[in-house]
């Protein structure tokens, strides 16, 4: 048995992020401190509600936070409703844990406490807008060095999704996610991105979904369930399959050789009209930032990471 | 592109520069070979030099090639932005290297944007217009004679880029000198071409298309072959394998569209933001509900685009 690495994930759940929770339990090389939630796909009502039932789901005794309403700067919500269904998990209701959460402690008051037990070994995934984690940050100065990595489903290299220069969780809070990647050039925390370019490679397609389903545990009902409204919209774009974006970071903590990187600067545009919440990279340009702050994934190994994604969910007792 | 090869009465606008000047020559070049272009005026405005630089450049290298076509200085400075100039890649004079012959002609008594107007005004057929520099003439032109609109055929523009940029990551640098101007041509609806960096990073001559067109031996071949050794050495610096033809690209793809591919896009310019002003934005995905607005170039036959150099340089004799 190898390294035991102790994570925190925040989200938005969320139907990928429920994908990526249940693959972040079932892996056997992580130890799962802590889970923040925030308003992100949907609102942090349903972000909060929808974790907590996976929570229960599976079993678990971590605890669940929660974290931001609304973005940093008063920007209007930005939610995902069309992708994710009106309650954020594809229209899907969990069953509740029986007890409340036994600490309301708000998420980035929850996540630097942690961090400060764990001495620099806490793997922070997110797969969320970024305003609790930024939130944390501007609380805390010194948490950013108090993390071992910081592992982000955000951004893209090149094109966006949600405008045609910006992805989802970044868009919905661009001066969070500017704050977040400049702690990474500032306090020198590794920040791993995983943008568009992996995120929407790796798809499980209606057949996944259905061998899923069939595989005889309750997560594998589940991730059917809820991945059955993305699919609906996903067939109207004509793509394959649904995009597992959020499994990418939980997926890279595991298995980083299903991944290639490379070294860039990575800003956020905050002032844009139109570029609005793009990520900047440095990759493909003459003219360099004179940092580098985050290992980027450009490419996966898509079908390995179906794989072991559909591997890890079946696992779940 | 398949469309038929008529008549092209053609306006070149640029900051002379070793790519103008070679794009400026397959203009010539088809006028004196196949007949297609018919050059009615050469325009210059302040980008990779000063205005007085690009000006005198313009004339001596109408002089060398034999461009017979009026010459108008056209707007020293952007329309709202300071002047930013590039002497790292052209040199001090904007076009160093070989000694060239000087002016043997005088520079028109109209402006710029008059003498574009006047040709536009006195042309039975539409005009194309070249524009390899900073967009400040052409924009101007289409605010001060919106009349004249209908009798522009097109804009063949070098600018942008779809994926990144070079003189900053987000920006290229003619549409980063004057983003209002190129705003303003981006959303005239006059038909665009847009050769961006998607497309002129690729368009390499290389040491062996050098030696090839060195040995020509005519009247242009000895200067052109220093002009591209003088501009490879900059590049080579950064990694490229040739010397990148960005300005002739836009020529090309009027003389020879067939060794290009093209994808219609409807793109915007950022004039804002922190990190991203200059930036081309494409709607690659169709989210915006808008009507494209340019034909941007994809790709190009490289080995094709380097045989049509040749034979621009064999024009000479």
């Amino acid at each position: 048995m190898g390294e035991i690495f102790p994570v925190w994930m925040d989200c938005d759940t969320g139907t990928d992020d429920a994908v990526a929770f249940l693959a972040l339990h079932a892996l056997e090389c992580t130890d799962i401190i802590g889970i923040s939630t925030v308003s992100g796909n949907s609102t942090l009502d349903d972000s909060f509600r929808n974790t907590r039932g996976l929570k229960r789901l599976v079993g678990a005794d971590y605890p669940i936070y929660r974290g931001a309403a609304a973005p940093l700067m008063m920007r209007e919500k930005v939610h995902a409703v069309d992708v994710h269904g009106k309650n954020g998990l594809g229209n899907v209701e969990l069953a509740q844990p029986e007890s409340p959460e036994a600490s309301e402690a708000p998420a980035w008051d929850a996540l630097y406490e942690a961090a400060v037990k764990l001495e620099g070994n806490l793997r922070l995934i997110t797969t969320a807008p970024l305003t609790n984690i930024a939130t944390a940050f501007m609380k805390y100065p010194k948490l950013p060095s108090l993390l071992h990595t910081i592992l982000i489903m955000g951004g893209a290299t090149q094109e966006g999704n949600c405008t045609p220069c910006a992805e989802f969780n970044i868009y919905a809070d661009p001066e969070a996610a500017q704050i977040v990647f400049k702690a990474g050039s500032q306090s020198g925390v590794p920040i791993v991105m995983c943008p568009l370019d992996v995120t929407e490679k790796v798809m499980l397609t209606a057949e996944d979904m259905d061998e899923l389903a069939a595989c005889g545990n309750e997560a594998g009902r589940v991730v059917h369930d809820v991945l059955q409204k993305p699919l609906e919209f996903h067939k109207k774009l004509h793509d394959p399959g649904v995009q597992m974006h959020d499994s990418c970071p939980v997926l890279y903590l595991a298995y980083p050789e299903l991944f290639d990187t490379e070294e860039a600067g990575v800003v956020v545009e905050t002032r844009g009209g139109i570029t609005l919440g793009k990520t900047v990279t440095d990759l493909y340009s003459d003219k360099q930032f004179d940092f580098k702050n985050a290992l980027v994934c450009l490419d996966v190994d898509e079908k390995e990471f179906i794989k072991r994604l559909k591997e890890l969910i079946k696992s779940i007792k | 592109m398949t469309e038929k090869k008529s008549k092209l009465p053609l306006i070149l606008d640029g900051d002379p520069g070793h790519d103008d000047a070679i794009a400026w020559l397959l203009a010539e070049a088809s006028r004196r070979t196949d007949g297609i272009c018919d050059i009615r005026a050469v325009t210059t405005v302040g980008g990779n030099v000063s205005l007085d630089k690009t000006t005198y450049n313009a004339l001596r290298v109408c002089t060398l090639l034999g461009i017979e076509a009026p010459i108008a200085a056209g707007a020293p400075h952007p329309l709202t932005a300071d002047l930013m100039v590039a002497p790292s890649v052209h040199g001090e004079s904007g076009l160093d290297g070989p000694a060239l012959p000087e002016p043997d002609r005088d520079l028109s008594d109209l402006t710029a944007v008059e003498l574009m107007a006047k040709v536009i005004k006195d042309s039975e057929d539409k005009v194309t217009i070249v524009s390899t520099g900073p967009m400040t003439n052409t924009a101007t032109l289409l605010l001060a004679h919106p009349e004249l609109k209908s009798n522009i055929e097109r804009i063949s523009l070098m600018g942008g880029g779809l994926g990144f940029g070079n003189w900053t990551p987000a920006a290229e640098f003619n549409i980063l000198v004057d983003p209002e101007a190129a705003d303003i041509v981006f959303r005239s609806g006059v038909p665009l071409i847009m050769a961006g960096l998607d497309v002129t990073e690729r368009a390499l001559l290389e040491p062996d298309d050098f030696e090839r067109i060195r040995d020509i031996k005519n009247p242009v071949s000895d200067i052109v072959w220093q002009w591209l050794e003088f501009f490879y050495k900059f590049h080579k610096k950064l990694g490229y394998e040739g010397a990148p033809m960005h300005d002739p690209c836009a020529v090309m793809a009027l003389i020879h569209p067939e060794i290009f591919t093209f994808e219609d896009y409807y793109v915007q310019v950022e004039t804002g933001g922190e990190y991203c002003r200059g930036a081309t934005v494409a709607d690659r995905r169709r989210v915006m509900d808008k009507a494209p607005n340019a034909k941007c170039i994809m790709n190009l036959n490289r080995d094709a685009f380097a045989d049509y150099v040749f034979e621009g340089v064999r024009a000479y004799g």
